[in-house]
């Protein structure tokens, strides 16, 4: 037993200095980056004034406490991203459905809103949406802007949720079917809540993707995040420190989701994907 | 026996699949309430594809079946009937790995049967009790041994109350120490009266447990007999040859 140790302790030096070395390469590379961005800057004959972004973001006058533009940017984008984010799961799934389903009719449906979403820029369908289907609905630019977002994005979830449900072994459904559960039991609590945590990644990528793409709605008169940082921008010629500042913003909405949905893989984590065939 | 007495009656079905391989050529079997019947022949005879047949996994060319009174035909709704009438275990036991053993066993109670929360629950525990597995109702599937996740996905068919059993090589994925105690269960099952179709490559149980059996090959019955005639006395010289191989 103790000529194990040796080798195993050979290995875990060899572990912490190639961790060593790991830091040392990220605080070079790191730091070359701020170099360069400095030198940069000085070569323009940047004059940084960073002193003047946080009224942007809040302000404080008399002691009463207000959001600045930049927050009310954010809320927006809070507001039209959340929203989307459910409807997209919506017609995510419903669509991804469709295109499994035994009817002809649901699956050309399926089939023709997909590649018609897939192929086509999102600008476009939100100058699309705005112009001539809003002014027909008698909707607004809000409306419009979430609606645009989860027909995009839609797209994406419903081929995300397909392959999770194929992905599910076919015993599953035989099983299913042999104890006498309809399609939609079958979906709802045996294929589904599978189908779901697999593909749970990808579906947060997708969300991120929408939380990204909503910057696009600031093209229709909506004052989201980018839109409020733009009018700023013309009024001050802040440009650095104004796109930095909500680069960083989106940065943290996008961590934010990312981690809430690692929370929720973590919480899911009952039973191992690999288990998941039902074969010991 | 009168005709009253058959439960599950399959006339000249006929099943092909994609690429040309006859899996059913004209099989008629009709089983009495009650009887245990297990299907042996070589692997590719059709004994798989007769069981999926009879709970609709797979769709007949041609041919009726009848199970309790009710056609398996394009109805969606005696589809669904029949279905929770015949309960079905799989070689691959296809427990549902997301949910607990307990869960595993209520669903059906409470979707398919409509019952309450609390007869479920009470349900599911007898037939834990019966299967032998009262510690593990509230373990994930991949938590148990082979042999503990066959005997569950048999509580989970039996919690439906069928009135048919399938039997698909229930023990065929099973390490050999693990074999007997499915066999148990399924013994004592046949010993309540149960209406069972088996196929096994299990002589032992067939002999034993079986009341007749049906030696399959090409799709087609080569020879049905009462256990003890069909083992002591085969009349087939294909029979003869084929139980020679295996016993």
């Amino acid at each position: 037993m103790t000529q194990e140790i040796p080798p195993l302790h050979r290995r875990s030096a060899a572990a912490s200095r190639a961790a060593l070395i790991d830091y040392g390469k990220f605080f070079l590379f790191a730091g070359l980056t701020v170099w360069l961005l400095t030198l940069g800057t000085h070569g323009l004959g940047y004059n940084w004034q960073w002193y003047r972004i946080p009224r942007f973001l809040f302000t404080t006058e008399g002691g009463v406490w207000a959001a600045g533009p930049l927050l009310q940017g954010l809320l927006v984008t809070l507001e039209i991203s959340a929203l989307s984010l459910l409807c997209t799961l919506i017609l995510g799934l419903t669509a991804a459905l469709f295109r499994l389903s035994d009817s002809f009719t649901a699956r050309a449906l399926a089939r023709g809103y997909l590649e018609l979403i897939r192929n086509t820029p999102l600008l476009i369908q939100i100058f699309f949406v705005y112009f001539v289907i809003s002014p027909v609905l008698d909707i607004s630019a809000f409306s419009s802007a979430v609606l645009a977002l989860s027909l995009f994005e839609g797209a994406y979830a419903a081929e995300i949720l397909r392959a999770g449900i194929v992905s599910i072994h076919r015993g599953q459904w035989e099983a299913a079917h042999s104890l006498g559960l309809s399609t939609f039991d079958t979906y709802r609590d045996v294929i589904l809540p599978q189908a779901i945590r697999r593909v749970l990644p990808p579906l947060a990528g997708q969300g991120i993707s929408l939380i990204k793409d909503s910057s696009l709605v600031s093209t229709i008169a909506i004052y989201d995040l980018t839109m409020q940082g733009q009018k700023i921008v013309s009024e001050t010629f802040l440009a650095f420190e104004i796109w930095f500042t909500i680069a960083a913003i989106y940065l943290v909405m996008t961590f934010g989701l990312s981690f809430a949905v690692r929370a929720l893989e973590h919480r899911m984590n009952g039973f191992p994907i690999r288990g998941a065939r039902g074969i010991a | 026996m009168s005709t009253n007495d058959v439960i599950i009656e399959a006339m000249e079905i006929t099943k092909a699949f994609p690429g040309g391989v006859v899996a059913l050529d004209r099989f008629s079997l009709a089983i009495r309430r009650g009887e245990v019947v297990v299907i042996i022949g070589p692997s590719g005879s059709g004994k798989t594809t007769f069981l999926r047949c009879l709970n609709g996994l797979e769709e007949i060319d041609s041919g009726s079946i009848m199970i309790n009174g009710i056609p398996l035909d394009h109805h969606r709704k005696n589809r669904l009937l029949i279905r929770q009438e015949v309960g079905m275990v799989f070689q691959s036991f296809n427990l549902f790995p997301h949910m607990t053993v307990r869960e595993n066993i209520n669903l059906a109670q409470i979707r398919v049967r409509k019952k309450s929360r609390a007869d479920a629950a009470e349900a599911t525990m007898n037939l834990l009790v019966k299967v032998g597995i009262t510690e593990k109702a509230d373990r994930y599937p991949h938590e148990l041994s082979g042999g503990q996740q066959q005997r569950v996905a048999i509580a989970r068919a039996l919690a439906m109350n069928p009135k048919v059993m399938l039997f698909d090589e229930a023990t065929s994925a099973l390490d050999p120490e693990m074999i007997g105690e499915v066999l148990e269960v399924m013994r004592s099952l046949a010993a309540e009266g149960m209406t069972m179709v088996v196929v096994t490559h299990e002589m032992g149980f067939a002999r034993e447990a079986g009341d007749r059996i049906v030696f399959m090959e090409n799709g087609r019955i080569v020879e049905v007999g009462e256990t003890e005639r069909f083992f002591a006395n085969p009349s087939e010289e294909r029979t003869r040859a084929f139980l020679g191989q295996i016993l």
